[in-house]
């Protein structure tokens, strides 16, 4: 029972990491997904790797899970038939939303269609106002009647949320007992418990997608468990949320709505541990991927929590670690629009054909082709040699885009990177901005297949010095998982001032809230020692609509000027200024409640740092600019030792990925055998 | 850090280097938008986002333009630098001035509440551009909360005027003038908020293209500025070389000015393909109403931008919006017309004149482009607007909305229903922050049924929203369109249902209420009733399919008796 399994299912690999936190030892394997039916490639996966390995199934203690189910149901439109009930008045908010278009001039473009058709909406007689006060009570006779006409419509989940019931539940709480009555089996989403925050649409749009999601999640975990049953035994299964903790199975079908981020949450978590063990507290993350690539900021060790965001055209209010997609990637198509200027996606050439060196019917070029074309690819493919390169079909699909821009095929070739790069650059910066921060303070984690590819460009661009590659960047998601702590949120909104009476008023709050999280730990059998909890305030100007998270101290000293300080720190960190004397308000106390699973050890085999210089496996010409090929030296990954130390200009293959060290950039192999590269000038 | 050689001007850059420079500049308005959205304090920008950020070069063009702006602000921006160009000699900037305006008439503005600012932004000592931003305020005093609503005729009724004016001097605030400024506009904390915000975004822009010149060269940039403008101009006469050539015309008209002044025609006649014009479009639009008493007048600015707008929508969604692209684009109306105010006509409520300008261009190149044809949609930018004290925490208040309405039907399928049309594309303020911000209660928000035109593919529906004060009487302002002349459809369409202003009394009955009310107090016991107008549907009624007229009704969106109406009674 002493093994941990981390399983991260993407789109096209699944990913396997078992780890013995006794030894420090871990094992990995990675095999194709099975999309219709994810939890057959998990459990393959777990009896491919115990065969290979020779691990017995016996043997493992505890599996820790990321999934994109839901976010795939969205994507696919899934049917599921979903049933709405709101306050009278107000059937057609889910459809209405904030008003908006999504394009301002593409006239044709749309939001997706409203998970709830209209004659699946219910309203109910009831009213609460400002402050929860009740101005229409709601009447038995009315509860029955709603139940009937909603059951009478035979859905498949039913989602409940009246106006302000993040300050008045009993409404919501009464309508659920009914409909959980009249129709057993079928899973209600009450709105004050899925999130009981400000801001009806948003609140809205949550609870329906937790609504839809519910069956559909239900089936996968069904399946997902017994097959984990039959194949290891009785062992818990976490799933990784969106907010980058483990909740149980049991958490996870009620509330499937918190799994929307799963995958890429776990990644963040593996990089946020990467931080932690190479010393570094503020990082930027780079998962470059074929369609598109993840991004998140990480300070003081920590990812950020976003409480909103969008998920496949739908906004979430949930938290989520703070990742951003930007619609660029290795498959990212490149084109000349009509005003002659060169642009690189946003489609993208995807799996299938994929680009035009995987020689599977891509006629289009590519950043991949682009990078075989300079050399920084090997045209033997991945060192896995899973993928041989079509160096002629690169070769004809860049020279077709040569010919259009009347540049030569390497600088066409160059510059389909540096448009890409400058997409994801634009991303990120924007991303930085919005969050009050500026890149050049972080380091630069690159993972993903083609992260280790561009990271050197990208951090070039952004003024970013440092570059960190992990050990497998492929598998940073799995690792996330193994890493990944129990967690859960408790929030109560609120409406204060902040004043000196404030630490009274929060003081039976925070006490509530705290209780929560104790009756959690001990429904987590978290030990005392795993245990934290760590308060925060959302704070803002009096007339503000945007909060900032300021941590409230453990001892309830709400010290008002310290408070205010911090916020005021926030608040330049963020906008670049704050406002002396402004009245600030306290909208919502949250209570971070996370039980700790893994202890970071020392990996086994610490080696005397090497001391001869690293092995070329090779030499090739490759295009680093506009200058010429430079011959380059290739080594490969696996043979690097800690302590090997390389100047650029170096190409390093591993099974998963390439790495591009510049001409001057020094790369360094530190203990546990990540890659640090520090940028030059 | 290295740079690479400075370029002789003349010197052609590749179309991988354009594009790489355009991302850059791309950034840097991206960047300013956002920064100036999280720091504001009103809920016009914050939530509603009712703001816009461009890089403008000192010839007076347009660079770059966020794409997240609001398309009516694009000419108001260019209108401030212009002004300031032709008020100062290029060597009276300096590094660190900040210029502030809102002025239609000195600025070339498009209404007071819409506040302008430019920055000069200087690399190696030498003018490279300016940053700038717009902002809707929600309050620039004049006579009226909001200073939007109906009842105003001439432009010192509708607030502060604004020249172009030094708010910053080489880096140092004028602090007089921003006791000004301040003093002359309602909730005043609110508004320093919204100018430090818009300083911000100025500032933050400077140092970014500051970073950009390092790294490009200030030359390279210059240069990039030129070819970028005379590519995408190249682009847009490929564009409209697409539309078949002659002269289309179209005719609307506006619902009244408030004022006595009813069914203001808006005519248009747009020329392609006439050799005069070089492949240029020409939209003339002779024959539309002469100026007005009411606020529904157009500046020249505001007329351009609407233009420009549809034409974008309708030639090249994706086509950057700067000089290039408005340059293709030739614009006539007669001085003096509503569509070309002259000092000292009324604006403020201009935008919904100027969505009527939008219908017209669409309507009129209906006929040659049949694809890309929408009916007619909501056509307004009906404002609702309520002020009062609020008893419980004795604070005034002053609160503004505009609502949206039906979209028009398409080739392909149906309008939307209750979304902001054409240049507006700004949110609705939560239900639940509207109650708790101000004393007031909606009862209900939602469709109109029957609004949304009959048609192959139908029009959108209009939205209604009911609000009643809480124990205290408010006071309301409004500017409603389309509530007497129907969005129209296209190809057989039939016209979508038109808007009003109702109020409801304590026994229930309702009646009817001018298109645009001044100030009309509102007890706890009465309530108000916006209703804005559908939209237009695409193609004759009778080839919509069964299917689709089978979820109108059962999704009671339309009523039996409309669908017998429009669709016969076999359904």
């Amino acid at each position: 029972m002493s093994w941990t399994l981390g399983i991260d299912v993407g789109g096209t690999f699944t990913d396997v990491c078992a780890y013995e936190p006794a030894t420090g030892l871990t094992h990995y394997h990675k095999r194709p997904s099975t999309p219709q039916n994810p939890a057959e490639a998990i459990l393959a996966g777990i009896a491919e790797l115990c065969e290979a390995t020779g691990l017995h199934p016996r043997d493992i203690g505890r599996i820790a899970h990321g999934t994109t189910v839901a976010t795939n149901a969205l994507i696919e439109q899934r049917p599921c038939r979903v049933a709405l009930v709101t306050t009278e008045g107000f059937r057609d908010l889910l459809e209405i939303g904030r008003q908006v278009r999504p394009s301002i001039y593409d006239l044709q473009k749309d939001n997706p269609p409203p998970l709830v058709p209209r004659h699946l909406r219910f309203e109910v007689a009831e009213r609460v106002t400002r402050g929860g006060r009740i101005v229409r009570p709601l009447e038995a006779e009315e509860v029955d009647r709603v139940a009937a006409a909603v059951a009478a419509a035979e859905p498949d989940a039913v989602a409940v949320c009246l106006l302000f019931s993040y300050l008045t539940d009993a409404h919501e709480q009464r309508l659920g007992e009914a409909l959980r009555r009249a129709m057993p089996g079928i899973e209600i989403s009450l709105s004050c418990e899925v999130r009981p925050e400000f801001r009806e649409y948003e609140r809205l749009s949550t609870t329906v997608l937790n609504a839809y999601l519910q069956p559909i999640m239900s089936a996968y975990l069904g399946r997902l468990e017994s097959g984990i049953a039959e194949a290891v035994g009785p062992v818990p299964l976490g799933i990784n949320q969106s907010s980058g903790g483990l909740i149980s199975a049991a958490r996870a079908r009620t509330f499937p709505i918190r799994t929307a981020l799963s995958g890429p949450a776990a990644g963040v978590a593996g990089a946020v541990h990467l931080t932690r063990q190479i010393g570094e507290p503020n990082a930027i993350t780079l998962d470059i991927g074929g369609t598109s690539s993840d991004v998140a900021l990480l300070r003081g060790f920590a990812a950020n929590t976003v409480h909103e965001r969008w998920v496949e055209g739908y906004p979430v209010r949930m938290p989520s670690v703070d990742i951003d997609a930007i619609g660029a990637g290795g498959g990212s198509i490149a084109w000349v629009d009509t005003d002659g200027l060169v642009k690189v996606g946003p489609r993208s050439a995807g799996a299938v054909p994929g680009p035009a060196c995987y020689g599977r019917g891509g006629t289009q070029p590519t950043v991949s082709d682009a990078n075989l074309v300079l050399g920084r690819l090997s045209a033997g493919g991945l060192l896995s040699g899973s993928m041989p390169m079509q160096v002629e079909a690169a070769d004809a699909v860049i020279g077709e885009l040569a010919a259009a821009t009347g540049l030569s095929p390497e600088w066409t070739a160059l510059g389909i990177i540096d448009i890409a790069v400058a997409n994801m650059v634009r991303g990120i910066r924007a991303i930085s901005v919005e969050r009050g921060h500026d890149p050049r303070d972080f380091t630069l984690i690159a993972y993903g297949g083609a992260g280790p590819l561009h990271a050197a460009s990208v951090a070039r661009a952004l003024g970013i010095r440092k570059i960190m590659v992990p050990r497998h960047p492929g598998l940073l998601c799995a690792q996330g998982l193994i890493v990944a702590d129990q967690l859960e949120h408790f929030v109560r909104t609120v409406h204060l001032p902040l004043d000196d009476r404030l630490g009274d008023a929060l003081a039976p709050v925070l006490t509530e809230l705290r209780a929560e999280a104790g009756a959690w730990f001990a429904a987590q059998d978290v030990a005392a020692g795993d245990a934290r909890t760590e308060a925060t305030l959302e704070m803002r100007y009096l007339g503000q609509n945007f909060e900032l998270a300021v941590p409230y101290p453990d001892d309830g000293a709400a010290d008002r000027a310290a408070l205010e300080a911090a916020f005021s720190t926030a608040h330049d960190e963020a906008y670049g200024f704050h406002n002396p004397g402004a009245p600030i308000e306290i909208t919502s106390v949250r209570i971070a409640a996370s039980g700790r699973h893994h202890r970071d050890v020392d990996p086994v085999h610490t080696e005397p740092g090497a001391t001869a210089p690293p092995t070329p496996i090779a030499t090739r010409p490759v295009w680093f600019d506009r200058s010429g090929a430079v011959e380059t030296v290739i080594y490969d990954r696996a043979r690097l030792a800690h302590g090997h130390r390389i100047v650029g200009p170096a190409i390093i293959d591993q099974l998963d990925t390439t790495t591009v060290i510049f001409p001057r950039d020094v790369a360094t192999v530190d203990l546990r055998h990540n890659l640090l590269i520090e940028v030059s000038a | 850090m290295s740079r690479p050689p400075e370029l002789a001007p003349e010197t052609q850059l590749d179309p991988i280097t354009l594009e790489v420079i355009l991302s850059g500049l791309r950034s840097v308005t991206d960047e300013t938008y956002i920064a100036l959205m999280k720091s504001a304090f009103s809920t016009n920008i914050k939530e509603r986002n009712d703001h816009s950020t461009a890089l403008i070069d000192p010839a007076g063009r347009m660079i770059s333009l966020c794409e997240r702006s609001q398309p009516i602000h694009l000419s108001s921006m260019l209108g401030l630098t212009g002004a300031l160009l032709r008020k100062y000699d290029l060597d009276a900037f300096r590094p660190g001035d900040i210029f502030v305006s809102n002025d239609p008439y000195t600025a070339d503005g498009s209404h007071l509440p819409d506040i302008n600012f430019s920055m000069p932004v200087f690399v190696d000592g030498e003018l490279l551009c300016f940053m700038c931003n717009i902002a809707h305020h929600a309050d620039i005093g004049g006579m009226a909360p909001g200073s939007m609503s109906g009842g105003m005729t001439e432009i010192y009724q509708e607030g502060l005027r604004i020249p172009p004016v030094r708010l910053f001097a080489e880096g140092r605030m004028v602090e007089d003038l921003f006791e000004v400024l301040l003093l002359n506009a309602r909730v005043p904390d609110e508004r320093r908020g919204d100018y430090y915000a818009q300083i911000a975004s100025c500032k933050l822009g400077e140092r970014r293209i500051q970073e950009l010149a390092a790294t490009h060269g200030r030359a390279r940039l210059a240069a990039a500025f030129d070819q970028l403008i005379a590519r995408t101009h190249a682009r847009m006469l490929k564009a409209i070389a697409n539309v078949p050539p002659g002269d289309y015309v179209f005719k609307d008209v506006m619902d009244d000015d408030g004022f006595g002044a009813q069914s203001m025609p808006i005519a248009i006649k747009v020329t392609v393909g006439d050799p005069a014009l070089e492949g240029r479009i020409r939209c003339d639009f002779a024959g539309s109403s002469p100026a007005v008493l009411g606020n529904i007048n157009v500046p020249f600015r505001a007329l351009q931008s609407s233009v420009v707008y549809a034409m974008r929508a309708l030639l090249d969604p994706d086509v950057p919006s700067n000089q290039g692209m408005l340059d293709a684009i030739e614009i006539d109306a007669p001085a003096g017309s509503i569509l070309n105010a002259a000092f000292p006509a009324a604006v403020a409520g201009r935008a919904n004149t100027c969505q009527r300008v939008i219908d017209v261009v669409l309507g009129a190149l209906a006929p040659a482009l049949p694809d890309r044809a929408v009916g007619a949609a909501n056509g307004a930018n009906t404002a609702v607007i309520f002020s009062g004290t609020d008893g419980e925490t004795g604070r005034s208040y002053v609160y503004l909305e505009t609502v949206g309405g039906g979209f028009g039907g398409r080739a392909t399928k149906d309008g939307k229903d209750g979304v902001q049309v054409h240049l507006i594309n700004t949110s609705n303020l939560p239900v639940e922050a509207i109650e708790t911000e101000y004393p007031l209660l909606v009862e209900a928000y939602g469709f109109v049924p029957d609004s949304g035109g009959a048609g192959t593919h139908r029009g959108g529906l209009g939205l209604r929203r009911v609000v009643r004060p809480v124990g205290h009487t408010t006071v309301f302002t409004g500017q409603g369109e389309r509530f007497l002349n129907p969005p129209w459809g296209v190809f057989g369409g039939a016209p979508g249902g038109t808007g009003g202003f109702k109020l409801r009394e304590a026994d229930g009955t309702v009646h009817d209420m001018p298109t645009k009310p001044g100030l009309t107090p509102i007890t706890p016991q009465q309530a108000l009733i916006v209703e804005t107008a559908g939209a237009g549907g695409y193609g004759p009624p009778e080839q919509r399919s069964p299917a689709e007229r089978a979820e109108d009704l059962g999704s009671e969106k339309f009523t039996a008796n409309f669908m017998a109406k429009h669709y016969g009674k076999d359904k």
